[in-house]
């Protein structure tokens, strides 16, 4: 009897996992499917980023790769500020001075960009510069500490993660898209390293495993990893964990990208 | 009255560089400085660095040089770096000389100044010479090492003429696409058609 019982148990283990592993598989593909846009800065349509800040260097680099790309004086390279309507900065307690770089980039990037023209006369459904908000999160993992006691602290990280990612959510209609107008999840997230943007990676792929509120089904959360310009020879820390997790995984040093395994790319340095 | 020229020396904002400190503050650096007639030593000596600073400014006793230091500066090191580059006749260019930390490089080479990084070796892995290495390799910066911050003053001369630009332009990697860079992967993962 006791036998039949741990066979049963056994197989329905073995089941589960075989089904955890095959869905893990359909959620990091590259290829899962995108939402269907109309045009961009479509106001029935409004797009979220997400970035994520981390201490001295990362929050310096990801703004230097905005900043760049916003004041492009090539028009293929030059990003858009209005193409995204709301957007998210995550960083860690206490990080003043992230705090005030993205006031000062909000303030150039909005500058920066362009109107919907047509001809001289600015089109009725042109969008203002949208709205942007800062959030705060626990620190993962504090300089120095030791990398064992940092599953810890990552799981405090893990939920304030958890709330920021599901703040602002819709509900599907037309099975892909979300209702007219409304903010959602994240479109895309956006990071280079700091082990909040790991936990924060993380927290995504277990809200679209579950298609919480339709995350996945809309093709929400495209998770962005750029290494950092500093790691020349190896991966960082972050960089392996990630790299067959995220949707896009770039190196900025074309070594790196002879070296590293994963879905690894180099399109050139970006910050 | 003859022309200042700065060399503006930071350690950074998040660990502390003690080692630089004492160097740039080396009666032998302060020789070479005045060999190549700096005027001014602005040095950002970081978190707990200010005893480092105190004790070596001391044993320097007097160089024709004015130095001046301080710890850290929330709003950014932009006034200092424009200090260090001169604005034409009275304020000649001078030289950065920074930990070898991503942020800091990035904003001499946007100001398009002599940069010398020198590696924290004590940081995690000795990381930061990995960035130091391929810039020099790459003529961007000048290596700086800590046995002979004299030397890379030298380097820092001669790369003054050969200043190269940054950002790079894209080097033929996807030249004909219709976005590069940053923005083309942003188009492509929110999947704009246009």
């Amino acid at each position: 009897m006791a036998f039949l019982i741990l066979t049963l148990l056994t197989t329905l283990l073995a089941l589960l996992t075989t089904a955890a592993i095959y869905r893990f598989n359909v959620i990091l593909t590259p290829t899962r499917n995108k939402p269907l846009r109309h045009g961009r800065r479509n106001p029935n349509e409004p797009t979220h980023l997400l970035v994520v800040l981390g201490s001295g260097g990362h929050t310096a680099e990801m703004l230097a790769m905005l900043k760049r790309s916003v004041t492009a004086p090539n028009a293929a390279e030059k990003l858009n500020w209005k193409d995204y309507s709301h957007r998210t900065y995550v960083i860690n307690e206490g990080d003043d001075i992230s705090k005030e770089r993205v006031v000062e980039f909000e303030e150039l990037a909005v500058g920066t960009a362009e109107d919907l023209m047509a001809g001289k006369v600015k089109k009725a459904t042109d969008i203002g510069p949208g709205k942007y908000e800062i959030v705060t999160v626990p620190r993962a993992r504090e300089i120095h500490q030791s990398l064992y006691t940092s599953p810890m602290s990552s799981i405090a990280c893990l939920q304030a993660c958890r709330d920021i990612l599901m703040k602002h959510t819709t509900d599907t209609r037309d099975g892909h898209a979300g209702e007219a107008g409304k903010v959602d999840f994240p479109d895309l997230i956006l990071c280079n390293g700091p082990a909040t943007a790991t936990v924060l990676v993380f927290a995504s792929v277990l809200l679209r495993f579950f298609d919480v509120r339709g995350c996945s089904t809309r093709g929400k959360m495209r998770t962005i990893y750029v290494e950092s310009w500093a790691r020349v020879k190896s991966l960082s820390l972050s960089g392996k964990l990630l790299c067959r997790v995220v949707d896009r995984f770039l190196v900025q040093w074309p070594q790196l990208a002879k070296e590293a395994v994963g879905r690894v790319e180099y399109r050139g340095v970006l910050v | 009255m003859a022309s200042t020229k700065t060399c503006f020396v930071t350690v950074g904002a998040t660990a502390s560089f003690h080692d630089l400190v004492k160097g740039v503050l080396s009666p032998s650096f302060l020789k070479a400085l005045q060999s190549h007639s700096y005027t001014d030593l602005i040095v950002q000596y970081g978190v707990d660095g200010k005893q480092t600073f105190d004790l070596a400014v001391k044993a320097a006793g007097s160089s024709g040089i004015q130095i001046s230091g301080f710890e850290l500066e929330k709003a950014g090191l932009g006034k200092y770096m424009r200090l260090a580059k001169g604005s034409g006749k009275e304020a000649q260019e001078g030289v950065v000389i920074s930990h070898a930390g991503s942020g800091s490089i990035l904003d001499a080479l946007r100001q398009q100044i002599p940069i010398i990084v020198v590696p924290n070796a004590t940081l995690l892995d000795n990381h930061q010479v990995e960035l130091a290495e391929a810039l020099a390799e790459q003529e961007y910066v000048v290596h700086g090492r800590l046995e002979n911050l004299a030397k890379a003053l030298e380097d820092a001369e001669r790369l003054r003429e050969r200043q190269k630009e940054w950002p790079p332009a894209n080097s033929g990697v996807h030249r004909q696409a219709k976005a590069v860079g940053l923005r083309g992967i942003l188009d492509e993962e929110m999947g704009f058609l246009d």
